[in-house]
């Protein structure tokens, strides 16, 4: 029974702990320094002057990820700047039938023009069909739909180019040095974009025959399998000269695992277009030597695409009077050359 | 009715008759089927380095991946030890990966990082104590199902470490933190995060066998009626279990700030079922009653070892997902065996 | 029943013979033999570790034997599985009942051989009103066959077992102390059911610790010894006691209890434990109560009448809803064990695996579990001291092996109910609850547990009793309070009562003059 006020004791001491950790804990919360204007804005918008009144349906996945929020923000941010578009945004999903429900509810609410970007795009096809049967206009955004029935207008990355880009501009890097090695850190491997990415990469690395792949691992867009998977490929190649990363985020963590290694013998392409690889890139003290875009601004264009549509107009620049029904951008490459030109563009 | 002389006084040993040494058989303690078990384990470890030196020779077996291997591992296994505690106890925790996503980002937000290495890693641990706290309430005095009340937790923490984030990852600009992950702050070789987990994992087996608490965790785990009933306040011994895995993921979460350099929501994924899996194969029993902190960390170092050799030798992260699902089997099928057997 | 039945005449409806069972580090079955008749019930003693349990088992196709053969109807079978048992004729109606709680009572007697329609389509009517009718012929027809099993009584359940059994076409059934959760009456409809059977030509195998229940309706008898049949096929209704006793123990033992002390003794001593006006609603009404140390109070009653709820709210397990408890004058906490056991109360529960033991523990962790704080300093655990500490309590009982690192579910239930015992002795307890100390105990073992209760009373424990055998309350205990739905009906001293008194005060609520 010598236990008793021990115990007792021991009790206080967890609550005191923690009422005073609730205190500091809410201070901490605090994110505020870090919000910064998307730099979307900055582009040129397709034509400034207010027309008819628009309303816009905009469906996304959850924005669990960099890219993904840069998604949201650029279409947020670009709808903002035109006084007669009103933006209906959905709450973010992952779960394919929440999204399906959530694209109803916008057809109910009979909003102009839709734009989609499906957690998957072959399960929200029928979704999409219907928009289109009851009259509304729906701009596809990146994960394209089993049917083009099922959208007016397709705008979206181009995955293979990423990694064909990727290839050719390590290709180049290396294409005096006999006998080259290069390794990919994919993303996860059980998207077809990954595919896409490693068989552009893989594609543009015929024209080196003097490069050799020589390993590949998938880690899963987050930084802590980034650092995971890159410190076992570190380990596995003790000398290599390019790597290419297919994603920034997941970047974040290749880069820190690297610089535990120690290792600088070699150049890195990273993918996607985050602020944070940018900036390396432009300061030129680490490996990062350049990033092939995925550019999230594609959700500005889509914004621009929908309101056109909903005005009825084609877009400046084009002689056609209508918009086209596909657009595949372009993956550039960022290197420090053009660094500056891209940054504004950079999501964190 | 009533005779004088019952059989049991007459053959009831004087206890000073043959004086036993105290000692006698304190040699032989019972944790002994648990070290068998976990021989096992070593065997199926040693194969793997066996597998690992043939098919990778020179990068297998050199100190920088022995650091490397258990670099991988400590962070999960922090996460194991407590796990292995609360499983003990007849519990579960599903919400330790959220709970590590949550105080990474919440130590990671740019307010947290002005106060510098001393507020990351204390509001890490704080914010783990803070959720294991929840969690032990809700089922020590709420009465919740551990299942459903760390389920709960796993839902509510991620969406809160989404909602600090929002979806972007956090860049660590304090240097003292950085530089801990850096080969420069080895200390003997050692990577300070293996410390940390060789420290966690001494600290967590002292506690299991050899303190009242870890006895009161067994017994729990073991009956927990009849625990109550000898007078252990059960409902006590069950919030302390998860605030105990709290911490730990607290801990995990510093640490994978240290090896990771930033706070991202999406840290921690999938972490409950690593650390059940790695605890379940090291011989504690899902149903409680019985665990072993020494056969968890054996586990935590298998799958990190088999993760290794299939990045070694540049196989898909498919091939290492079946071969772990067929460790999980294996483990399970041989400890079934070796209980049956001294059973009866 | 039949007269003593002829096998010379009628070919044995079931022989096992050398039917032996190894598993490791033990031989269960060393080459048991086993005849018997239809129509016959057939007795199977033998103390707990016997091998009974495992012959059981392997009759009802759980076990495999590793040598030996079983011929049915004279033809030698091999028993598989359960289901081969089944299909043969052969049911078995487990101690420990094996009912499914969520289902109800149609479902479970039909569990797995479900009446259905084109394969799969359960007729769930046609289940109920074919449970209804069992139930009805075992004298049960106000079980609910749509009634949840969750919800019956013990007794209840154990007539829906039963129930289960003679669900399929039996020609066997085997009952493992059947009688071990019923109360007298519900014996008799057990007696009376049991009769109706070996009527109709069925064969039972019974198992039961009470001597009296198998001079009551058993045929024949086999004796177990150390996996070894060491009587088979006496008559059950000649057989002496005693010589009974002698082949289940090897030894000569008679039910004997220890002498009591004079009762004058303990009366000038301070009461230790104090009950005022201790009452649970619906449970049992106020009852007052004083232990003195030395004392050995009994508590009798039937199943339901009160008697274990009174023993768990004194120790705090329930809460009272009304009344308090004092020990040595102060109040314990009302619903805290941990109130009562710091004040040095301890509690040997009913069920001893399910609320006693830490079943995959040691001895050793079993005995010191309430005194850890004893032997740690900070938190950090002395096992050395623990150990001997341990060891010394459970020589202290004999409890047998002498080996303190034994894992307690190797034990026999005597031996495990006496590291329950030496778990308060370690922690120095001075009031002892003990709730059917001897349920589940061999006779061989019973007298050895009586002494040890008697010499803790005389070391200065003062005991409270609660037992469903009423000779073992007259014969343990110093003072009786006789309890009947919930309420003391009578007090007095145990030598002014004898069993036929204590049984009409249960009954009938008043004393007979």
């Amino acid at each position: 029974m010598p236990q008793i006020p021990a115990t007792s004791r021991r009790g206080l001491l967890f609550g005191t702990a923690a009422v005073s950790a609730g205190a500091l804990l809410t201070a901490c919360t605090s994110n505020e320094p870090k919000k910064t204007e998307q730099a979307a804005d900055n582009a040129p918008a397709a034509d400034d002057k207010p027309g008819k009144a628009v309303t816009i349906g905009f469906a996304g996945p959850q924005a669990d990820h960099g890219w993904l929020n840069a998604i949201n923000d650029n279409a947020k941010s670009r709808a903002k700047k035109y006084s007669e578009v009103t933006l209906e945004i959905t709450e973010g999903s992952n779960d394919t039938a929440a999204q399906i429900g959530q694209v109803q509810t916008l057809i109910n609410k009979k909003v102009d023009v839709l734009v989609i970007l499906p957690a998957d795009g072959k399960a929200l096809t029928q979704v999409g069909l219907q928009a289109m049967k009851a009259g509304i206009p729906v701009i596809n955004l990146d994960r394209i739909f089993a049917s083009p029935q099922a959208y007016r207008c397709w705008i979206g990355g181009d995955n293979y180019g990423m990694g064909l880009n990727a290839g050719n501009y390590i290709g180049e890097q290396l294409k005096d040095k006999p006998n080259a090695k290069v390794i990919e850190l994919a993303g996860l491997d059980n998207l077809e974009l990954t595919k896409q990415r490693t068989q552009g990469f893989d594609d543009a690395l015929k024209n080196y025959p003097n490069i050799r792949k020589v390993a590949r691992q998938a880690a899963d867009f987050t930084v802590e399998s980034g650092q995971a998977k890159m410190a076992q490929l570190l380990q596995a190649q003790s000398q290599f000269d390019a790597l290419w990363n297919h994603d920034d985020d997941q970047g974040v963590g290749a880069l820190r695992a690297i610089a535990q290694a120690g290792r600088k013998d070699f150049l890195m392409v990273g993918g996607a277009g985050a602020k944070s690889a940018m900036d390396a890139i432009k300061a030129d003290n680490s490996v990062l030597k350049a990033t092939v875009l995925y550019p999230p601004t594609m959700a500005a264009s889509a914004i621009d695409l929908a309101r056109a549509l909903g005005q009825s107009k084609g877009l400046s620049g084009m002689s056609e009077l209508e918009i086209p029904a596909s657009l595949t951008l372009y993956s550039a490459v960022v290197t420090k050359e053009n660094v500056d030109e891209y940054l504004p563009t950079g999501f964190s | 009715m009533t005779q004088p002389a019952s059989p049991a006084q007459q053959d009831a040993p004087i206890p000073t008759a043959k004086s036993a040494p105290a000692g006698e058989g304190w040699r032989r303690p019972l944790g002994l089927r648990a070290d068998v078990r976990n021989l096992s384990l070593l065997g199926v470890l040693a194969v793997l380095i066996a597998v690992g030196g043939i098919t990778k020779p020179d990068e297998f077996l050199a100190t920088s991946n022995l650091q490397l291997v258990l670099t991988q591992a400590s962070i999960i296994g922090v996460v194991t030890v407590g796990m292995t505690f609360v499983i003990t106890s007849g519990g579960i925790d599903l919400s330790v990966g959220a709970i590590v996503a949550l105080a990474s980002v919440w130590a990671t937000t740019v307010a947290t990082q002005e106060y510098g290495f001393a507020g990351i890693l204390f509001t890490a641990v704080i914010v783990g104590l803070g959720c294991g706290l929840v969690n032990g309430l809700l089922i020590a005095y709420g009465g919740m199902v551990p299942f459903i009340a760390t389920l709960a937790m796993l839902a509510s923490a991620r969406g809160l470490a989404l909602q600090i984030t929002d979806g972007k990852t956090q860049m660590v600009t304090v240097n003292s933190v950085l530089d801990l992950g850096i080969r420069d702050a080895y200390i003997l070789g050692i990577p300070p995060l293996v410390l940390v987990f060789a420290a966690v994992t001494v600290i967590g087996w002292l506690l299991l066998n050899r303190t009242t608490f870890g006895r009161r965790t067994v017994a729990v785990g073991g009956n927990a009626e009849a625990a109550r009933l000898a007078g252990i306040d059960v409902r006590r011994q069950r919030l302390y279990l998860y605030l105990l895995s709290g911490l730990c993921c607290g801990i995990a979460a510093f640490m994978l700030i240290v090896l990771a350099g930033s706070g991202q929501n999406t840290n921690g994924n999938l972490y409950e079922l690593d650390a059940i899996a790695a605890a379940i194969i090291g011989g504690t029993l899902l149903s409680g009653g019985r665990g072993t902190i020494a056969g968890s960390v054996l586990g935590v170092l298998v799958f990190t070892t088999i993760t290794n050799i299939f990045a070694l030798n540049n196989l898909e992260s498919a091939v290492q997902q079946i071969a772990k699902g067929a460790i999980i089997v294996a483990a399970v099928l041989v400890q079934h065996r070796t209980l049956r057997g001294g059973d009866a | 029943m039949a007269p003593e039945p002829a096998p010379d005449l009628e070919p044995p409806l079931l022989t096992m013979s050398g039917i032996t069972k190894s598993f490791p580090g033990v031989r269960a079955l060393d080459g048991v033999d086993l005849q018997v008749q239809a129509g016959e019930v057939h007795c199977l003693l033998g103390q707990n570790g016997a091998g009974k349990s495992t012959l059981i088992k392997v009759l009802a196709g759980a076990h495999q034997p590793d040598t030996g053969e079983i011929t049915w109807r004279g033809d030698v079978v091999s028993l598989k599985s359960p289901i081969a048992a089944m299909r043969l004729g052969i049911a078995t109606i487990y101690q420990e009942l094996d009912l499914v709680e969520g289902l109800s009572v149609a479902e479970n007697v039909f569990l797995g051989h479900e009446p259905t329609s084109a394969g799969f389509v359960v007729r769930g009517k046609e289940a109920r009103s074919a449970t209804a009718l069992i139930l009805g012929r075992l004298g049960h027809p106000e079980i609910d066959p749509a009634h949840h099993v969750g919800d019956l009584s013990a007794a209840q359940q154990q007539i829906v077992s039963m129930a289960r059994a003679l669900s399929h076409e039996v020609r066997l059934i085997v009952m493992d102390e059947p009688s071990a959760a019923l109360d007298p009456d519900e014996v008799d409809n057990l007696f009376r059911i049991v009769g109706g059977l070996t009527a109709d030509g069925v064969a039972v195998v019974y198992i039961s610790h009470r001597l009296e229940e198998i001079r009551r309706i058993g045929d024949r008898v086999t004796v177990l010894k150390d996996g070894r049949a060491v009587a088979v096929g006496l008559p059950a209704r000649d057989t002496p006691t005693r010589d009974i006793v002698a082949m289940m123990t090897g030894r000569n033992v008679e039910y004997v209890f220890p002498e009591r002390p004079d009762p004058a003794r303990a009366v000038d001593r301070q009461p230790v434990l104090r009950v005022e006006g201790l009452a649970r609603e619906g449970e049992f009404a106020p009852v007052d109560l004083e232990l003195r140390p030395g004392e050995i109070v009994g508590l009798a009653g039937l199943v339901g009448s009160g008697r274990s709820e009174i023993l768990e709210t004194i120790y705090g397990a329930r809460k009272p809803s009304a009344g308090r408890v004092l020990i040595d004058g102060s109040p314990l906490r009302p619903g805290s064990v941990r109130s009562a056991v710091r004040a040095g109360v301890g509690l040997a529960p009913e069920e001893r695996k399910a609320q006693g033991l830490l079943m995959l523990e040691s001895v050793t962790r079993n005995v010191s579990v309430s005194s850890l704080s004893r032997f740690s300093r900070s938190g950090w655990l002395d096992r050395r001291q623990e150990r001997a500490a341990a060891q010394r309590a459970t020589r202290e009982l004999s409890l047998r092996p002498d080996n303190p690192d034994a894992r307690i579910r190797t034990l026999s239930g005597g031996n495990q109910q006496k590291a329950v015992l030496a778990r308060w002795l370690l922690r120095g307890c001075r009031v002892l609850l003990l709730d059917e100390p001897t349920r589940g105990v061999d006779v061989g073992a019973r007298a050895e547990l009586y002494a040890v209760i008697r010499r803790l009373a005389d070391e200065g424990l003062a005991v409270l009793l609660v037992s469903s055998e009423v000779p073992e309350v007259l014969g343990l205990a110093d003072r009786v309070l006789v309890l009947r739905e919930g309420s003391v009906v009578h007090t007095a001293d145990a030598r002014e009562l004898d069993e036929h008194r204590v049984l009409d005060l249960v009954m009938e609520g008043s004393p007979t003059a």
